[in-house]
């Protein structure tokens, strides 16, 4: 293959190039909910969501694994309060996954 | 996954979410409520009937977010742009809460009758009302706010055009209390549709291990 083939195909985003981290429909939901707010709780992203407890947490780890969210503790009076938010990594990976999945179905 | 992400219907839906309680309909329903019965009110309390068109409202949005809305569905941040917002209503009601209290001054001390009539005065702060609440529901985003504008921007002048029919106190109950009573009923509709649909979760999760 020559160079400049090579140049082409890797302008082309195809299906395996998609962060398949958020790409589950779980998880994608989740960074659509983060992205758009500056913060939420674990009981906000619950309702937002419709995950239950367990899916969620276990969503949420693999996110926080990834570098993707900020599991912030902070003191609501006395109690202590967990907000999630979108790091800026997490931020930038959404918009490539939404660039890239735009530009794959534009190039159906 | 070929649905598109709009990222504004998102944030909308997110932010309009939290207004899904019917508190701000409850608060602003018992206002215009206890607006209407003020003048019996003013009988039997007087002066300190004013603490009930203006508590209530506040109590019912206050007590009502901590102790029914976030144990419910919790707590969300929004960006700088609804901040931003909030600041500029901040600044409009820093601005326009003189002005609206030198009005009422001035229309108790009987200035403005003297001098324009007694239609001008309700048909001025029917017109105020409806500005200032109108531009509070599209700087907040909340559809609901232009009902509240309408509701007291024609409940002003309508009191004074029932006042030489009905008479006081009546006149008062038909302009504010009618309008009052539906939207509060709305409210604590709203609100018991809240509660049922979102009770509070058994396990504690406002501390999550991460």
């Amino acid at each position: 293959m020559s160079k400049d083939k090579n140049n082409i195909i890797d302008k082309i985003y195809t299906p395996n190039s998609i962060d398949k981290l958020i790409h589950e429909p779980a998880r994608l939901n989740i960074m659509t909910r983060l992205y758009v707010v500056e913060s939420a709780d674990f009981l906000f992203m619950m309702r937002q969501t419709g995950l239950t407890f367990g899916n969620l947490s276990a969503h949420m780890s693999k996110l926080e694994e990834a570098g993707y969210i900020d599991i912030i503790k902070e003191f609501i009076g006395k109690k202590p309060h967990t907000m999630l938010k979108l790091t800026k990594k997490g931020r930038k990976a959404f918009d490539e996954y939404r660039k890239k999945m735009k530009q794959f179905f534009n190039e159906l | 996954m070929i649905e598109k992400i709009d990222l504004k219907k998102v944030e909308k839906q997110t932010y309009r979410f939290t207004f899904t309680d019917g508190l701000y309909d409850m608060a602003y329903g018992s206002l215009l409520f206890f607006t209407a019965i003020a003048p019996i009110l003013r009988e039997i309390l007087y002066p300190s009937y004013i603490i009930f068109m203006i508590l209530p409202a506040s109590l019912i949005l206050v007590l009502g977010k901590r102790f029914i809305t976030v144990p419910r569905i919790g707590i969300v941040k929004f960006n700088l742009n609804r901040t931003k917002s909030r600041n500029k209503i901040g600044l409009l009601i820093a601005i326009l809460f003189p002005i609206t209290v030198v009005m009422v001054v001035l229309t108790f001390l009987g200035l403005y009758n003297i001098k324009v009539g007694g239609y001008i005065v309700p048909l001025g702060g029917g017109i105020f009302a409806l500005i200032l609440l109108s531009l509070i529901a599209y700087i907040i985003d909340y559809p609901h706010f232009y009902l509240y504008a309408v509701s007291i921007g024609l409940g002003l002048p309508l009191a004074a055009l029932l006042k030489p029919i009905f008479g006081e106190p009546l006149h008062y109950i038909i302009s504010f209390g009618i309008s009052g009573t539906l939207i509060l009923i709305y409210g604590i509709f709203t609100l018991i549709k809240f509660i049922k649909k979102y009770p509070i979760p058994k396990e504690d999760i406002s501390d999550v291990k991460g």
